[in-house]
């Protein structure tokens, strides 16, 4: 494909800035460039619009290296929680630190009920509400979904009752 | 930008632009803008795990909405009034995604055009169905103003 030459070539008024410049070092050929302030300006400006468009005030949760989450079109807007996460390779974290597989976990979920527990007094440590139970639960879209509803189990009886499933929003 | 066009005691509505500050400002927001830019829209599907007590009671005239899963393309719809199964629909397919077209279409022929007012639904996984889908049967659901919705955990069962 050619460029048209006449977007690419400068145009009077930008030859005449260089002529200036040149003709202010006694013809000595300039070192420095002529910046074109108009666009680089325009530039920012429409860059900045563009970003503040894009800008959201949503928290932000860490999502699992190589972990793949599932699609939805009806996506609500994530709150802050404890994570709780399913890799792809069946392990499972807890505020990205790596409890053990599903499958020993469901078996002896001891160890995460411990965890789950001690992230329910400290929150009833610093509110004065009663415990909200929410939890944002990110899994591999490819987990078997009896491996999630094993490990809801363990949510649910830990009053963890507000899952929060994340996923990608698609407009 | 720079201006001067004062003609006798009349004021100019011209100003001086400092272009070096107003780079200046437009180069932070950039670098902030760009720093704390969001490319990825994560979201969350909200689902309520309650039982017994906790449970929200249900309103009269309304039903309960229960998707088992029979396979990744095959899903059962179970009507339920008062623990009571009032109707069953079957909805099957060759691919998950035409399951998942012809399920929003029997939702709304079946259920939501109708005078069925549905309180909560569950869902019930089964293996061999992962993840993804069960977000997308969910999906379904929501799309359908369906949003009191449980997953049937194993200790539910």
């Amino acid at each position: 494909m050619r460029l048209n030459q006449s977007l690419v070539t400068a145009n009077q008024f930008e030859k005449h800035l260089v002529n200036r410049r040149r003709r202010k070092n006694n013809g000595a050929k300039s070192i420095g460039f002529a910046l074109m302030l108009t666009s680089m300006v325009d530039m920012f400006s429409m860059l900045v619009i563009f970003l503040l468009q894009t800008f959201s005030g949503s928290p932000e949760i860490l999502v699992l290296k190589g972990m793949e989450l599932p699609n939805s079109i009806t996506p609500s807007v994530v709150k802050e929680a404890t994570v709780l996460a399913i890799a792809k390779d069946g392990n499972l974290y807890l505020d990205q630190k790596l409890v053990g597989s599903v499958a020993n976990v469901t078996k002896k979920p001891d160890e995460l009920l411990n965890k789950l527990n001690l992230i329910k007094k400290q929150w009833n440590a610093t509110h004065d509400t009663p415990f909200s139970g929410e939890m944002n639960f990110q899994a591999d879209k490819d987990v078997d979904s009896t491996s999630v509803s094993m490990v809801m189990a363990i949510l649910t009886s830990s009053q963890f009752q507000a899952i929060q499933l994340a996923v990608v929003g698609q407009q | 930008m720079i201006g001067n066009t004062n003609r006798g005691s009349k004021k100019s509505l011209d100003f001086d632009l400092n272009l070096t500050s107003f780079i200046d400002l437009l180069s932070t927001c950039t670098c902030f803008l760009l720093i704390t830019a969001v490319w990825i829209q994560i979201g969350t599907v909200e689902i309520k795990q309650s039982h017994g007590t906790e449970a929200a009671a249900p309103a009269k005239d309304s039903m309960d909405l229960d998707l088992v899963f029979k396979g990744p393309s095959e899903v059962l719809i179970n009507l339920k009034k008062s623990g009571k199964q009032v109707k069953s629909f079957e909805v099957k397919s060759d691919s998950t995604a035409t399951m998942l077209t012809k399920l929003n279409e029997t939702l709304k022929s079946q259920v939501i055009d109708t005078k069925f007012v549905i309180a909560t639904a569950t869902v019930t996984p089964k293996t061999g169905v992962n993840y993804g889908q069960m977000v997308s049967a969910l999906d379904v659901l929501r799309k359908n103003k369906i949003v009191n919705i449980g997953v049937l955990t194993e200790r539910g069962k």
